[in-house]
C-alpha cells in the first residue's frame, strides 16, 4: 500500500492510468530505471519534434517500436490574449530540462507539444501555412465530442516512471527528473484539462485486459502489443516522417496531429468471430483464406502484404460479403504509400478499453482522407457489406472523441505566434 | 452453476435433463441438439420461444422496440460462411431491437444499424452493436445476447444510426440523420422464464417455417406479397431457398421520363421476411439490346419494401432481366435460416 492508498493490485494494473505522486512513488518503489540522460546541446536534437522514428528501438523485422507507456495531457494556456515572451520562455525552459535529463529514445523521453485551433483563436488568425481544422465527425455513424484544449502534450517511454515523472514535474509536484533539477515547471502558465494515458506493445494489452469491452474469458493473446490481437504500425503501411512534415511556411519542420479516443468492444470479436472473420476483418479475406497471418502477425515483417489483397476493394468486398481494414486503408496512399504516421496505443482509462488513435500527418484532409478509405461507405454501397458489419473493423469501436492539432518544429513548440514570420 | 442458469434449465415442463452432470448447464434445454442432417433450407428449428417486450420509445425519425428472450446460438454470415455463436454462462437475455417507421409501419434495415448500452444506476453492464439478424418468428432485427445483472430496472440506450441507403417515394428525404433514444427496463428472471417455450420434437428439421410472431406494439417485418408489389411483376424466381420477385416500373414519382425502375425484392419463403445485405448484378434488354449492366442497390420505398433497384434508362415496357447473386445476405441467422440462402444463383425474368 501506498500513501494514497492504491492497492498493489490496483497498482500493477495501472500505475500510468492512475498517475501522480504516489503512482510515481509506488512505481520507483518497485525499482528505479536506469535512464540515459540526455544533452545540453539542444541543436543536436532532431529539428522536428516528431522526429521518433531514429530514436525508437526496432523489432526483429525492423519495424519502429513504439514506446511502451504514453501520457497526454490536454493543456489551457491560463492567459487570456496573446502569449507573453516570459510564459514561451518558461515552457521552453521546461521541456529544454526534460530534455537534459533524459535521452530522446524510447529509454528516455520522447515528447511532442502540439497546439489546437481554440491557441491560434486568441491571434484571429490561422496558423500561416498550415490548416488546423476545428474536429468534426467524420463518418455519417459517429457522434465525436470535439476537444477543444489549447494544447496537446504527448509524452512517451518505455519506462512508467519515466512518463510519470516527466508529467510530475511539469505540474510543478516534483522538484527532480532522473536527478536533474526542474529550471522551471509549466505552472502558471498551461494548466492541465485532461489527462490520457495507454500502453503499447507485447504482453501489456493482455496484463491489462480486466476492462470493460473486453470478455472475461481474458481472450487477448499474450504476444498481442494492442487489444484487437493484432500488430499494427508496419514501416510499409506508415507514412515516413518526411511524409508528414510540412515543407512550406513558417511551420516548415511541423506536422499536424489528429487525436481521437475510440472505445474498443470486443466480446462479438473475439468470443463470437472465428480467427478467420478476424483476419478476414482486420487485413482481407484472402489472407484468411491463405493462413497469410500467424499469431499476432509477426510472421508479416515490414508490412501487412496487402498488395496480396485485392485492390478493388469495392468489388472485392461485394464478391467476398466482407472487407478488411487494411484493404480499405491501402486505397488512401499516394504513391503507393501511406500519407499518415499512426503513434496510436491501447487505454485502460475509466476502466474501459479504448484506443488513443494519435496520427501525425502533413495535412489534416490527409487523415479525413484516411478515415474516408476506412469508413468503406463506398464498398456498403450497393453491397452486402453493412456500413459497420462485415466492414473491416467498425463493428466493434465508438469513436468518442477527436481533436486536431499543429506541431510545429521544434524552435517554435512554445506558444508560437499564428505567423511566426 | 449460477442460479440464473439452473432456473433457465429446469423451469420448463417436459424439459428433458438426460444428458448428465457434466453438460448440464452447458446444455441448457433452451438449446436443445440441433437438428441432424439440416436441410440447405428454411427448416422448422428445434424450438420456438416467445418474447418479452423490454419497451419501446420514438428516436427522432424512427420508432424502436425492444424486445427480450432467452439467450439463442445464432449464426454470424461471412461471404457464403456461417459461423455459430453460442450462447456462454454470462448471456442473461437474447435482446432483439426492431426499428420502424411510425408512418407507415415498415421495419427498417440500416446499413449501419444501432449501437447498444445497458446501463444500471449510471454503470455500464453491457454494450455492443447487435447484428443485423433474420429469425422466423421475429423477422428481421437486430439482435445479440447480453449480459444483465440480475433482477432491477435498467436503462437501455439506442442509438439508430443514419440510413445510408437510398429512398424513394415518400421516403426520399427521410431518415437521414442518426437517433438515439433510451428505454427503462424492468427486468425480472420469473418474467423470462415465464416466457413461452415450445418444441417441436415431430417436425423439427422438416422444410418449413414457424409463423411470424404477430405483436400489437411492433409491426412484422414483411416484404408485400409478390402480386401486390408496385408496377408489372416480371416473374417470382427461388434461389438457395431465397424467393425473389422482380418487378418493373414504368411509371414513379422518382422516376424521369423516359426512365422506368427495376426492383427485385428478395425474401424468404413463407414467411416474406426481407433479406438485406446482399450484393446483386443486373442486366436489362429491351429490343435485343442491353439498356442496364450494373449493380442493383439497396433501397427503401413505402410500397416497394425494401428491395434492390436500378433506375433503368429506356421507356420499353417488356424487359428481359437477368440477377446474378454476387454475394448472399450477411444477416445473422437465428436456428432455421442458418442453411438457406448462403449460395449465389442466378436468375432471368
Amino acid at each position: 500500500m501506498t500513501d494514497r492508498g492504491i492497492s498493489r493490485r490496483e497498482f500493477a494494473k495501472s500505475a500510468v492510468a492512475i498517475g501522480g505522486t504516489a503512482a510515481l512513488a509506488a512505481c520507483l518503489d518497485r525499482g528505479t530505471p536506469d535512464v540515459p540522460e540526455g544533452t545540453d546541446d539542444i541543436a543536436s536534437l532532431p529539428a522536428r519534434q516528431h522526429a521518433w522514428n531514429d530514436a525508437l528501438a526496432t523489432d526483429d523485422a525492423g519495424n519502429p517500436r513504439m514506446a511502451r507507456h504514453h501520457v497526454l495531457l490536454l493543456l489551457d494556456y491560463e492567459r487570456d490574449g496573446r502569449p507573453t515572451d516570459g510564459d514561451r520562455r518558461q515552457v521552453e525552459d521546461a521541456l529544454s530540462t526534460l530534455e537534459q535529463a533524459y535521452e530522446w529514445s524510447n529509454d528516455g523521453l520522447l515528447f511532442t507539444l502540439g497546439y489546437g485551433p481554440t491557441y491560434f483563436d486568441r491571434f484571429e488568425a490561422n496558423p500561416a501555412g498550415v490548416d488546423v481544422p476545428e474536429p468534426k465527425a467524420l463518418a455519417p455513424f459517429e457522434d465525436p465530442e470535439p476537444d477543444t484544449p489549447d494544447a496537446l502534450l504527448h509524452l512517451a517511454s518505455d519506462h512508467e516512471s519515466v512518463v510519470l515523472a516527466a508529467e510530475e514535474a511539469l505540474k510543478g509536484t516534483r522538484k527532480t527528473v532522473n536527478d536533474h533539477e526542474m529550471s522551471t515547471t509549466f505552472e502558471g502558465v498551461l494548466s492541465v484539462a485532461d489527462r490520457r494515458t495507454g500502453f503499447v506493445g507485447t504482453g501489456l494489452p493482455a496484463e491489462k485486459q480486466d476492462v470493460d469491452g473486453i470478455p472475461d474469458s481474458e481472450p487477448v493473446p499474450e504476444e498481442a502489443p494492442l487489444f484487437m490481437g493484432f500488430k499494427s504500425g508496419f514501416k510499409g503501411n506508415q507514412a515516413t516522417e518526411d511524409r508528414v512534415t510540412v515543407d512550406a511556411g513558417p511551420f516548415a519542420g511541423g506536422a499536424t496531429q489528429h487525436l481521437s479516443f475510440i472505445r474498443l468492444h470486443l466480446q462479438q470479436w473475439y468470443e463470437q468471430d472465428s480467427r478467420e472473420q478476424r483476419v478476414s476483418k482486420m487485413f482481407c479475406p484472402a489472407h484468411a483464406d491463405e493462413g497469410k497471418v500467424e499469431g499476432v502477425g509477426e510472421n508479416l515483417g515490414t508490412d501487412s502484404a496487402i498488395e496480396e489483397c485485392p485492390e478493388d476493394a469495392v468489388e472485392s468486398g461485394r464478391r467476398e460479403g466482407v472487407v478488411g481494414h487494411s484493404q480499405k486503408l491501402s486505397r488512401a496512399r499516394e504513391d503507393d504509400s501511406p500519407t499518415i504516421l499512426r503513434r496510436d496505443f491501447d487505454s485502460t482509462d475509466g476502466g474501459e478499453a479504448g484506443l488513443h488513435f494519435l496520427s501525425l500527418q502533413q495535412s489534416i484532409e490527409d487523415f479525413v482522407a484516411t478515415r474516408e478509405a476506412m469508413n468503406g461507405t463506398d464498398v456498403a454501397e450497393n453491397s452486402a457489406v453493412g456500413q459497420r458489419t462485415n466492414n473491416g473493423i467498425l463493428q466493434y469501436m465508438t469513436v468518442e472523441r477527436r481533436g486536431n492539432y499543429l506541431l510545429p518544429p521544434r524552435n517554435l513548440r512554445a506558444l508560437p505566434p499564428a505567423d511566426p514570420a | 452453476m449460477n442460479r440464473r442458469r439452473f432456473l433457465a434449465s429446469t423451469g420448463l415442463a417436459g424439459a428433458s435433463l438426460v444428458a448428465g452432470c457434466g453438460s448440464f448447464q452447458s446444455q441448457s434445454t433452451r438449446s436443445p441438439p440441433l437438428v441432424e442432417n439440416r436441410p440447405d433450407a428454411t427448416y422448422r428449428p428445434t424450438h420456438v420461444e416467445g418474447m418479452g417486450m423490454a419497451g419501446m420509445a420514438q428516436a427522432g425519425d424512427y420508432m424502436v422496440g425492444l424486445g427480450y428472450s432467452f439467450p439463442h446460438r445464432f449464426w454470424t454470415v461471412t461471404g457464403t460462411d456461417t459461423e455459430r455463436v453460442d450462447i456462454r454462462d454470462a448471456d442473461s437475455i437474447h435482446l432483439m431491437a426492431t426499428v420502424w417507421d411510425p408512418e407507415t409501419e415498415m421495419v427498417l434495415p440500416i446499413s449501419a444499424g444501432v449501437a447498444i448500452t445497458i446501463e444500471r444506476d449510471g454503470e455500464t453492464v453491457d454494450e455492443k452493436s447487435p447484428w443485423p439478424m433474420i429469425s422466423q418468428s421475429m423477422g428481421f432485427h437486430y439482435g445479440d445476447n447480453y449480459e444483465l445483472d440480475g433482477d432491477g430496472l435498467y436503462t437501455v440506450r439506442v442509438r439508430v444510426n443514419a440510413v445510408s441507403d437510398r429512398r424513394l417515394g415518400a421516403f426520399a428525404g427521410r431518415f437521414d440523420d442518426a437517433a438515439e433514444t433510451s428505454v427503462e427496463f424492468d427486468f425480472a428472471q420469473s418474467a423470462l422464464d415465464e416466457l413461452s417455450y415450445e418444441a417441436f420434437s415431430e417436425t423439427q428439421g422438416e422444410r418449413g417455417a414457424v409463423d411470424l410472431m404477430e405483436m400489437s406494439m411492433r409491426p412484422v417485418s414483411q416484404t408485400p406479397v409478390a402480386d401486390e408489389l408496385p408496377g408489372t411483376l416480371l416473374g417470382t424466381k427461388k434461389g438457395s431457398d431465397g424467393v425473389y420477385a422482380a418487378t418493373w416500373l414504368s411509371e414513379a414519382d422518382f422516376l424521369a421520363d423516359g426512365e422506368s425502375y427495376l426492383a427485385v425484392s428478395v425474401r424468404t419463403p413463407y414467411n416474406r421476411v426481407p433479406l438485406p445485405m446482399m450484393s446483386l448484378d443486373g442486366t436489362v434488354e429491351t429490343g435485343g439490346e442491353t439498356v442496364f449492366d450494373d449493380a442493383l442497390g439497396a433501397a427503401l420505398h413505402p410500397d416497394l419494401g425494401y428491395h434492390y433497384g436500378a433506375v433503368v434508362e429506356t421507356a420499353e415496357s417488356d424487359p428481359s432481366v437477368g440477377v446474378d447473386v454476387v454475394a448472399p445476405s450477411q444477416t445473422s441467422r437465428h436456428e432455421g435460416y442458418e442453411t438457406a440462402f448462403l449460395a449465389t444463383p442466378s436468375f432471368s425474368f
